[in-house]
């Protein structure tokens, strides 16, 4: 009895110990499965299928949503057009589960298997990375929503593009000029620079910090925190004993709604707040931190629901009959325009059987897209400015370039006002 | 020396936290051998159902706990009667497999019915901190840590100084003479497995008030809390405890004074090294010792 008691326990710490390496090691892993978005047939000839697999469950459910959304309004406004090349449009949308591998076997399912006529692309630098690696060795046209990060285009790929108006590291550089040029007076001395360990969100951080540095703004705190990090406390009283004039955060979601709560508990905010991502993600923010502590946030941001672009008034129109709300994310947005470009490819072509010419066209020519005009260089890396976003008075405005501002940027994070 | 202070408050106010729900983990294992991947899953249940008591009626989320408690304790015994309880005889790793199932059940059950967008509950005093000097002790981390207690002490009497944690606890030990002195234990069983789950749910009403939250977030907890109860040593409480503590400090320690971004590593690394002296874990023993007695 005792013999055999020993024995289960042992095998017990054996198989647990496996299992949280296994649950460890992969963070968010989990389940697959595949939905089928939209309408099929209509005139001209079969439905075209565009194939993406999207991040609708796991860590990055919560933008890998919106990008859906942005997906089945482009489809809904393309069909009642009449279609790519006179070919309705059927999405075929698959969850990857915010996990790496899964999003491989996906993307390889929907070109072997399901045969899908274009892909686009899926949302995070961390999933774009793998997964235009298989569009690229199908010579498939990958056109991504999201993926700023730097390493999607050091790797010679000729299928890649990606639909948003800068690179990671240069989003937030309009922001860093700003701060540089203020008067003497209001130019932060310090500033702390806290980031997840990410491909989007370290290079964000790291382009500002070397402009700010330049311009003699001291660095007093720096850190890089993994993808699980929950409690946030400690890095704000590392910070709080450094007291930094400027918080430059890189962040997702739920991490840019965790350190900023951290300030808030701890009774130390700084003077001034520059997060990535999570600022932008609009009502939920808001609930999030609470909007009197939204005031004067500032954040890089690729879309504005006011803007005057092309499209844009419909786009937010047919989003609101689809899903009830007026602002639409920033990440239906992004993946509208992305179907955009990509759409304003094969038109312009007028094929898709060889999309190496659609990849030649677009490297050539400038699309006109909800986001604004986008362009690309050799690499597809896009070659525009990048819109600053601040929460004022719980609105979400543009305040950098004046070119596209929707109000003045002003100076400071005043939470609780 | 108020860093580190501030340091070791931090740190134990989330250790005790984590304790409150590895306790049910440990307890389900130490009584049934069962190995539960869906408790995660049934932490982050608790935090919806709190956010909805908070969203929709304006019940503090803390109080919560009053509700999610008792709420989750009825689906564990459920749960049990209905999946758990036909495999009980079955390899070690079956259960493993259901319960894995049943968290991914749970995830999607919870996706469809509050959406996957990240869910946070903001009671009035989630933003403040009690100030002692330089140090700052948050609020709600502070009432998370003394309902957490509160609950963990209502645990260790029930099963230490009442009839119903003596048969718990001879269940465990040795089923066939417990049946024999009229302990029905497949009752206990389920019990069991409802009490064990019911920590879990009352830490996702605490929980869920400290961090923002996705159907998803239950794989980023189970992982902890299974290296926490190998770390106390499997099925043993107090060791959870200790474990748990210990798991808190590590973290936010590394965090402040090495980096965060060997935060969520380190304590892994103290769970390997415990294991090579100890591999029955910190307080592991005792069980083994009882079973070897009986």
């Amino acid at each position: 009895m005792s013999h055999v008691s020993a024995r289960s326990r042992w095998k017990a710490v054996a198989l647990v110990g496996a299992v949280s390496i296994g649950l460890a090691a992969c963070g968010g892993s989990g389940g697959g499965g595949s939905s089928d978005g939209g309408s099929s047939g209509g005139s001209g000839g079969p439905a075209l299928s565009i194939g993406a697999s999207l991040p609708l469950t796991g860590d990055f459910s919560e933008p890998g949503s919106a990008a859906k959304q942005g997906y089945e309004v482009w489809q809904s406004i393309v069909n009642a057009k009449g279609g790519l090349l006179g070919r309705q449009v059927k999405l075929v949308i698959k969850d990857d589960a915010s996990n790496q591998n899964t999003i491989v076997s996906d993307y390889n399912a929907l070109i072997a298997q399901d045969k899908v006529d274009l892909v686009l692309g899926t949302f995070s630098s961390l999933l774009n990375l793998p997964a235009s690696a298989v569009a690229e060795k199908n010579r498939m046209l990958y056109v991504e929503p999201a993926g700023g990060s730097p390493k999607m285009f050091n790797r010679g790929y000729k299928y890649l593009f990606f639909a948003q108006q800068a690179t990671a590291d240069k989003q937030g550089l309009t922001f860093a000029k700003w701060v540089t040029e203020l008067p003497e007076a209001q130019r932060p001395k310090t500033a702390a620079y806290p980031t997840l360990d990410d491909p989007f969100a370290a290079p964000n951080v790291e382009g500002i910090r070397k402009v700010l540095e330049a311009a003699g703004i001291s660095t007093v705190y720096q850190t890089t925190y993994a993808i699980d990090t929950k409690n946030f406390d400690s890095i704000v009283a590392a910070m709080k004993a450094k007291s930094p004039d400027v918080v430059v955060h890189g962040a997702t979601f739920e991490d840019g709604v965790g350190l900023t709560r951290a300030m808030l508990k701890s009774g130390w905010t700084p003077g001034m707040f520059y997060e990535t991502s999570a600022p932008s993600f609009a009502d939920q923010y808001v609930k999030a931190v609470g909007e009197p502590n939204t005031e004067g946030v500032m954040y890089a941001v690729s879309y504005s629901p006011e803007a005057d672009t092309p499209g844009n008034a419909d786009f937010v129109a047919k989003y609101k009959e689809m899903f009830g709300s007026d602002v639409p994310p920033e990440d239906a947005a992004d993946a509208f325009a992305a179907a955009e470009v990509m759409a304003a490819a094969v038109e312009a072509v007028g094929s898709i059987e060889d999309q190496s010419k659609l990849a030649d066209w677009l490297r050539a020519n400038k699309v006109d897209t909800i986001l604004g005009p986008l362009s690309w260089d050799e690499t597809g890396a896009p070659t525009g400015e990048f819109l600053i976003g601040q929460w004022q008075k719980g609105k979400a405005e543009v305040v950098l370039p004046a070119g596209a501002a929707t109000a003045e940027p002003a100076v400071g994070w005043h939470p609780g006002s | 020396m108020s860093e580190l202070v501030q340091t070791l408050a931090l740190s134990l106010l989330v250790g005790g936290i984590y304790a409150l729900v590895a306790s049910g983990l440990t307890l389900i294992f130490g009584v049934m051998r069962v190995i539960n991947i869906a408790h995660g899953a049934f932490l982050i249940l608790g935090s919806f159902l709190t956010y909805t008591l908070w969203d929709a009626l304006g019940l503090d989320p803390l109080l919560g706990v009053l509700v999610t408690t008792p709420v989750v304790f009825a689906l564990g015994w459920a749960v049990y009667r209905l999946f758990v309880r036909p495999i009980r005889d079955a390899p070690m790793s079956s259960t493993v497999l259901l319960t894995f199932g049943l968290a991914l059940v749970t995830e999607g059950v919870m996706g469809s019915v509050w959406g996957n967008d990240s869910t946070a509950i903001r009671p009035s005093y989630v933003n403040s901190s009690f100030h002692l000097g330089s140090v700052f002790l948050p609020e709600a981390q502070v009432y998370g840590g003394v309902v957490a207690a509160v609950v963990l002490v209502g645990f260790w009497v029930l099963l230490t100084r009442t009839w119903l944690g003596r048969a718990i606890r001879a269940a465990a030990t040795n089923p066939a003479s417990a049946e024999l002195v009229g302990i029905k234990v497949t009752s206990v069983a389920a019990l069991v497995f409802g009490l064990g789950l019911a920590a879990a749910g009352a830490g996702g009403s605490i929980i869920g008030v400290l961090y923002p939250f996705v159907p998803g977030s239950h794989y980023l907890w189970i992982s902890r809390l299974l290296a926490i109860v190998v770390l106390g040593g499997l099925g043993s409480l107090e060791g959870a405890v200790l474990a748990a503590l210990v798991f808190g400090v590590a973290e936010t320690v590394t965090a402040v004074y090495v980096s965060p971004a060997w935060a969520t590593a380190v304590p892994y690394v103290i769970v390997f090294a415990v294991l090579l002296v100890r591999p029955q874990g910190l307080l592991g023993t005792r069980l083994r010792d009882d079973a070897v007695a009986a």
